[in-house]
């Protein structure tokens, strides 16, 4: 209950990668991308609008930098080939589709520097955000190098659920009120209730929960299954092969990218964040 | 020593003494060698009372108490003598207490299955037979309602207070579902008796060892 208290139990679970601090965890969870089957359609992003109460805070307010969306679709272009012969006039490829959600780093680098402790690490490897505890000084959301943290600048709850749309929301997740940060949880709701049924079975621990009783709401919601979640310290999960066979894992903090089958990297993965989310590059013929 | 043989007023007198985790049985009977004479004569003068009021072993109840108002509901549904008096297990009616999140209430169809045959003159049965032959739901009040941010999990709580605790039977339920909900078997109506702050869960959850990570409670 004292300061004292965090304080110990944040040393516990904020170790740097380079102190090995991963075995404490009961749970490591990861997602896996893969951006070669992302066909940027979007559905995961409303997915999460559904599955997590997410405030539709209309255009004006969005061109402003103040949407809510948690997982969010950025879009790159190549550059048109401009060189001497003027090759291709325009961009041949088109977009590229890269979606982020919160990376949910090891290090992270919000933790740290929220002055009342409102966003920590939890035993399952989640950046949590207690929205209760939050007194929104946006320290976080600015320390976050990815830009995944999102702040209620206004009370969207009349003007995104009028009556009768309040009934959609989802009553495992709080509806988040003016002046409080939030970012994707990994559907914290659905991990804890996969939890308690693997509990009711008496499976605890790493692997207790097996790929298939758990989906994120991304997850589910992907057309063309190119979005992986899972145990990271179960072996046996989707997600935690799919980091060994392109040689991701927790720790590292640059790629190999001599073997063009090794597809993973993990985004600005030279800052030591750890993020928990690993992307597969996209393939291309050129 | 056994549980059996532990008075309730004795452990309710060295409360103050014993460790913050929950003890294991055994441990009272180390506890008792150290006073005098006159306590364990106590013990033994108490027994043949006490094992009627034992305790729910390996537990600290949570500390607090909170003056609710009575809350007006459709039908004054007598706790007392449902569960006191004719000791009706709490979980037969509201049975969604052991395998959910949420305690539930009753269909009155459940009311019905005992009521079609049990006190059918009494004014209350008559309210009751009315809402059975329109086929509505009474619209029971909710008593104890915790704030939207908070996820707490019935089943939990009785698997590690009941079901999975050594030395507890299913038939002493009531004990437990009292540690927040108060004495509901002496009341007509349900009131709010415990504060159920953060406050109380958290002290709870430290003298019995409960997870201390915020997100287990808050969403």
């Amino acid at each position: 209950m004292s300061l004292e208290n965090i304080l110990e139990n944040w040393s516990k679970y904020r170790k740097g990668h380079e102190e090995g601090g991963y075995h404490e965890y009961e749970h490591m969870w990861g997602m896996a991308i893969d951006l070669d089957k992302c066909t940027g359609c979007n559905a995961c992003s409303v997915a999460c609008y559904a599955e997590n109460n997410l405030a539709v805070v209309g255009e004006e307010k969005f061109s402003k930098g103040q949407g809510m969306h948690w997982l969010r679709i950025e879009r790159y272009w190549d550059e048109p080939d401009l060189g001497e012969d003027k090759v291709n006039e325009y961009q041949i490829h088109g977009a590229s589709f890269i979606p982020m959600n919160c990376q949910h780093c090891n290090a992270a680098t919000c933790e740290p520097v929220c002055p009342v402790a409102a966003t920590y690490h939890t035993p399952d490897g989640l950046n949590a955000q207690v929205y209760n505890r939050c007194i929104g000084s946006r320290y976080c959301s600015n320390n976050c190098p990815y830009r995944l943290r999102y702040f209620n600048f206004f009370s969207y709850y009349e003007d995104s659920w009028p009556e009768p749309l309040q009934m959609q929301l989802n009553p495992d997740i709080s509806v988040r009120d003016k002046g409080v940060m939030e970012k994707c949880t990994f559907c914290v709701q659905r991990i804890r209730t996969a939890k308690d049924d693997a509990a009711r079975d008496d499976r605890r621990g790493p692997g207790a929960v097996k790929d298939g009783d758990l989906k994120t709401a991304c997850q589910q919601s992907c057309a063309t299954q190119a979005i992986f979640f899972g145990d990271l310290l179960d072996k046996d999960s989707a997600v935690s092969k799919v980091w060994e066979k392109h040689e991701v894992a927790l720790g590292k903090s640059s790629q190999n990218k001599s073997n063009p089958d090794k597809r993973g990297y993990r985004v600005l993965e030279g800052l030591n964040t750890d993020p928990c989310v690993m992307f597969l590059e996209r393939v291309r013929e050129v | 020593m056994t549980h059996g043989l532990i008075p309730g007023k004795v452990s309710q007198s060295n409360r103050h003494l014993a460790p913050r985790e929950p003890v294991p049985a055994k441990a009272w009977g180390h506890v008792a060698t150290r006073f005098n004479m006159l306590f364990g004569v106590l013990c033994v003068l108490l027994f043949f009372v006490g094992s009627a009021y034992a305790e729910v072993p390996n537990a600290v109840p949570p500390k607090g108490d909170h003056d609710g108002k009575h809350v007006e509901q459709p039908i004054d549904f007598p706790h007392d003598i449902h569960a006191r008096d004719n000791k009706i297990n709490c979980m037969y009616c509201h049975t969604y207490a052991r395998r959910g999140l949420v305690a539930g209430i009753p269909p009155t169809s459940k009311c019905m299955g005992c009521h079609t045959v049990i006190a059918t003159d009494k004014p209350r049965i008559k309210k009751l037979a009315e809402y059975w032959e329109k086929g509505e739901s009474p619209k029971w009040k909710k008593v104890h309602d915790l704030p939207d941010f908070v996820h707490f999990n019935h089943e939990k709580h009785l698997n590690r207070f009941i079901f999975n605790n050594e030395g507890m039977e299913v038939e002493r339920a009531d004990e437990v579902c009292a540690f927040c909900h108060g004495e509901v078997k002496e009341m007509t109506v349900a009131r709010k008796v415990k504060p159920l702050t953060m406050g109380f869960c958290r002290q709870c959850h430290e003298d019995n060892n409960g997870p201390s990570d915020c997100w287990k409670c808050h969403k």
